[in-house]
This record gives structure tokens, C-alpha cells and sequence, in this order.
């Protein structure tokens, strides 16, 4: 029964990690990632969990109780060949950008660089239903899968020391929206007036979540606040 | 985990009317900080809270506060404060100069200050980071607590209290010995590096560079080679992590570091020693010391065994 692309084995005391990223590319990444949220959800039933975070094709559990961690080093293998990743997805999440201009100043340079209009550039990246993979880098950073290949564009050389919260975009095969003012090398191409971090509401402090969809919507005007 | 007795999650009490600390002079990256918070991580919020764990819980037993109840987590500089109303506090941690009004305080000891009469802390003298815990608690603001951000204390701050406690007379604790000698289990990547870096990690000694934050500990030393180039998927990390990044510098996570993270990590500290590492100056030195899981079990044992004596002193 054992499967030699799977890793199962203990970081720290508490948290156990199973990585799958062997299993890539027999399975296509985002099959990998729906059989670990289908998981990280199945453990989430148990209240022996700490903190459940699913990386890139990777899980860590994090356990209240050391006591605990042989046994599930030994049982993790096993819940996961009962997952299928069926029925796993989340809510999409409409997220209104505004391109270019001082909201994007990458933008033009994007376009350049793969001889492209910016208006095909805005069409590529609109056009997409992306996945939010897992979130990491900050509160509420979206890692999204489904980015057009034509637009994988390498970061900057030097990174920004400012990033305005909301601006959207690509690093390398990569695209996503900093939730907040952050440093950062990403090529900026637009920005949007929706707010990632929702603090109000403390059982969901982030509008996104593992598993949800995005889609980006050009619109010609946004209201930005501050 | 370091015992608790109640969930980790920053408490909410009531408030007493005006009850607050005026920030007269803020100091140097001091920030409100209680024990952090855990659910969240899959959401990118990190796990936040004091980086010397024990050193808030020792000032909130000593006051008879829940132990995760919010402090001031103080880093250097002169910091002055007033109350507006009678207060009981301590400063556990690193060693400071106390004074209320200009006449001196011993460190570690409860004692009461009256409303209107300033508190001023000078240090640190020796270690890095020194709490300020206060009868009833200091309230971070909700938006801090749920996305676990730090935010710097500036001049004229207004921080909110809890409820007084009722206490009687002065009691001081006695705080466990500093040594740089970090205890810390292997890594799951200390196989890439080559035998080289493997046997330098554990036997040289790291300075602790000016760099270092509350998101990670930076330190200096000899150069850590992998065997051969690696790329790893991103994958969660926590505070204690060793992480490798390029430069082949090390960097100890600590408490607001990222959720999740690329380098090759090549041990974790354990939880009893992760505050020397938080203690430790710029400049200054440390030294991994390779242990099991069992014995990394026997050291939160014996700090269970601190509290536990000092809970049976104070309730004598």
C-alpha cells in the first residue's frame, strides 16, 4: 500500500508534513491541491489540530498535543488514498481591477515584453477562472493558480519598497493581490478597491480562502479610499 | 506547547471607563503583544505574540492574570508612561530600569502605581526584550488581534485597560537563567547540505545580526552549501524554524514571521529555548545544541515544573 511519491514525516515537535509534490506530473498540480484541501478538511473534524496549512502541493498539521504525533505520522498516508477531490471547490470571488496607468505601472512594460497590446494583456489575465491554491507571504496573499503562459513575466530586479495595498500582480508563472502596503517585486499591472483582509469578522478575517475561485473584471473607474 | 490555562487567543475583558496608559515616550519597537493566535495560518495570519513566551506568562501569574492576557513587549530606548488609574504591574524579561516618578523599582516585582504618577523604563541592561504587564491587561486593538499585526507604539498612544484586580502587597518572582546554548532538532532538509555546513551549523558559534526582528532572528557565520542546487514548493514554517535562504546566511523565524516559506530548513528550536534566541543581542553569539524529540519533551517539562512551583509560591 505504501506509495514512494508520497513523504510523510515530522517538522518540529508538534506538526507533521506530507508532501505531494512528487506526484506532479503524473497528476496535474491543481488535482494534487483539491485531494489536500479535500483533506485539510477531513482534519479539520478532529479537534487535536492546531493550525491545518496547505502549501504548494504540500500539507502541514500542526498538533496541540506531541503525544500525538506518531500516530498520525502513521495514519496521514492512509486518509489521504481515501481522498478523491471531488466536490471540493469554493465560492468565486469577482474582484473589479482597474489597469494600468498609475494603478499598474508595469503594465505598458508587460505588454512590450511579450509583444503584446495592453488591451490583449488586460484580456489574458481577465479571461481566467484562477484558484487560490493556499494563501502565505502576508495575511490574505492569494497564491492563484491559471494564469495565461504567454504572460509568465519575471519580477522585478529590484524590488519595490512600497507596495500599495490591492495592486495586482505577476511573478514569474504567478499572479495575485497584496492585501496590504508590503514591499515586493512583482510586476504591478492594475489594482482593485476590494478589501482582502476583513478584521471585522473575526471567524473570517480574509476574503479568500484555500479552494476559492477569483476572477478579475476590467472596469474603467474604481473609488479608492485613504 | 508551553502551558496555558486558557486557549491562546487574545481575551477580551471589559473595560474600565478611561482606564488607560498615555504613551509619553514610546520606545523602540515596543508593541502590545499576548500569546498569539492559532487557527489562522492557513489564511497567511501568522501566529503572532510575545517572542519570550515565559516572560509574559511569569508577569501574568505574578499579577493574576489569565496567562494570555496582553503586555507591553518592550525591545530598547526610554519608554515613559502614565496612568490614569492605580495599577499594578511588573516587568519580567529583560533587565530595566524602573522608576515611578524618579524613585527606582526593583525588576520582577509586582508593584502599584497611582493614577497621574509616570512610569519610566531605561534599557535594556542586559538580554533584549523586557513586558510590562499590567493588573487586568493592555486591549490591542481588534484589528491587530485578528490578523495578528504588530504596531509600533508611537507618542501619544492611548492604551485601554481591563478591569483592576484586587491585590494586596508586593511579591517579586525569580527568573530563569539566560545561556546561549539553543537547544534544537534536526531539520527535514539537513540532508541537502553538505557534511561541511551540517557540522559548522552545529558547532560554530552564530552572531545574531542588527537586521533581526520580531519575524526572524538573522545570523552570521560561516557560509551553509547545499549539495546541490535545490528548489523547494512553498510549504508552512513556524516560529523556531531554521531556514537557509541563498546567502547561506541563517535566519530563526520568530513569532511574526510568514506562514509559509520556500528555503531548506535545517532544524527548529524548540519551544523551551525559542525565547533565548528573542533574548540574544545584536552582536552577541549563540550555539545549536542537537537534541531528540524526548528531550525537547523533558525541557517543556521542566518549565511546566517553573510555573507549577511558582503558582504553589504565589498562592502560599
Amino acid at each position: 500500500m505504501t506509495n514512494t511519491n508520497l513523504t510523510v514525516y515530522r517538522l518540529g515537535e508538534n506538526a507533521i508534513v506530507l508532501d505531494c509534490s512528487k506526484l506532479f506530473p503524473e497528476f496535474s498540480k491543481l488535482n494534487i491541491q483539491t485531494r489536500i484541501w479535500e483533506l485539510a478538511k477531513q482534519c479539520s473534524k478532529s479537534l487535536e489540530f492546531q493550525d491545518i496549512v496547505p502549501g504548494m502541493n504540500n500539507l502541514t498539521l500542526f498538533l496541540h498535543d506531541t503525544t500525538q504525533v506518531t500516530f498520525w505520522l502513521s495514519v496521514i498516508e492512509k486518509r489521504w488514498h481515501s481522498t478523491t477531490g471531488l466536490n471540493v471547490s469554493g465560492p468565486t470571488i469577482e474582484i473589479p481591477v482597474l489597469y494600468g496607468r498609475e494603478y499598474g505601472p508595469d503594465l505598458d512594460a508587460v505588454a512590450r515584453r511579450h509583444q503584446l497590446d495592453t488591451t490583449e494583456v488586460i484580456r489574458r489575465h481577465s479571461a481566467p477562472e484562477y484558484t487560490v491554491l493556499f494563501l502565505g507571504f502576508q495575511p490574505g496573499f492569494p497564491y492563484l493558480d491559471g494564469l495565461d503562459s504567454r504572460l509568465t513575466t519575471p519580477r522585478l530586479s529590484t524590488p519595490r519598497l512600497s507596495i500599495p495595498a490591492g495592486s495586482v500582480g505577476i511573478g514569474g508563472s504567478q499572479t495575485g493581490i497584496y492585501p496590504a502596503d508590503a514591499p515586493g517585486g512583482w510586476q504591478l499591472i492594475g489594482r482593485t478597491n476590494i478589501s482582502l483582509l476583513t478584521p471585522d469578522l473575526p471567524a473570517t478575517p480574509t476574503l479568500l480562502a484555500p479552494g476559492y475561485k477569483v476572477r478579475f473584471t476590467p472596469v474603467t473607474s474604481l473609488e479608492f479610499t485613504s | 506547547m508551553i502551558t496555558s490555562q486558557e486557549s491562546s487567543t487574545n481575551r477580551q475583558q471589559p473595560l474600565a471607563n478611561d482606564a488607560i496608559i498615555k504613551v509619553i515616550t514610546p520606545g523602540l519597537f515596543s508593541s502590545v503583544q499576548g500569546l498569539g493566535l492559532s487557527g489562522y495560518r492557513h489564511l497567511g495570519i501568522p501566529f503572532g505574540g510575545a517572542l519570550d513566551r515565559q516572560a509574559l506568562i511569569l508577569g501574568n501569574r505574578v499579577l493574576g492574570n489569565p496567562d494570555s492576557t496582553p503586555a507591553l513587549e518592550l525591545t530598547s530606548g526610554q519608554v515613559e508612561l502614565k496612568f490614569t488609574r492605580d495599577a499594578w504591574f511588573v516587568l519580567t524579561g529583560a533587565q530595566y530600569r524602573i522608576a515611578i516618578d524618579g524613585r527606582d523599582i526593583w525588576h520582577s516585582w509586582r508593584n502599584k502605581i497611582k493614577a497621574g504618577e509616570i512610569l519610566t523604563l531605561r534599557g535594556p541592561k542586559s538580554a533584549m526584550r523586557a513586558y510590562l504587564a499590567v493588573d487586568g491587561g493592555i486591549q490591542p486593538t481588534q484589528q491587530n488581534t485578528t490578523l495578528q499585526i504588530t504596531k509600533q507604539l508611537a507618542k501619544g498612544d492611548c492604551l485601554r485597560l481591563g478591569s483592576a484586580l484586587s491585590i494586596a502587597k508586593p511579591i517579586g518572582a525569580v527568573q530563569r537563567g539566560y545561556s546561549n546554548e539553543i537547544r534544537a532538532l534536526p531539520g527535514p532538509e539537513m540532508s541537502l547540505f553538505t557534511p561541511q555546513s551540517r557540522k559548522a551549523f552545529w558547532s560554530n558559534a552564530w552572531q545574531l545580526t542588527n537586521d533581526s526582528n520580531r519575524m526572524g532572528a538573522r545570523l552570521a557565520g560561516e557560509i551553509l552549501s547545499l549539495t546541490k542546487p535545490q528548489e523547494l514548493n512553498s510549504h508552512a514554517v513556524m516560529p523556531g524554524v531554521v531556514q537557509v535562504p541563498p546567502s547561506g546566511q541563517p535566519i530563526v523565524l520568530l513569532a511574526d514571521a510568514q506562514t509559509t516559506g520556500g528555503y531548506p530548513k535545517m532544524a527548529t528550536v524548540i519551544e523551551a529555548d525559542l525565547w533565548k534566541v528573542a533574548q540574544t543581542r545584536p552582536g552577541s553569539t549563540v550555539r545549536f545544541i542537537h537534541v531528540s524529540p524526548g528531550q525537547a519533551d523533558d525541557a517543556n517539562y521542566e518549565w511546566q515544573q517553573y510555573f507549577y512551583r511558582l503558582q504553589r509560591a504565589i498562592d502560599a
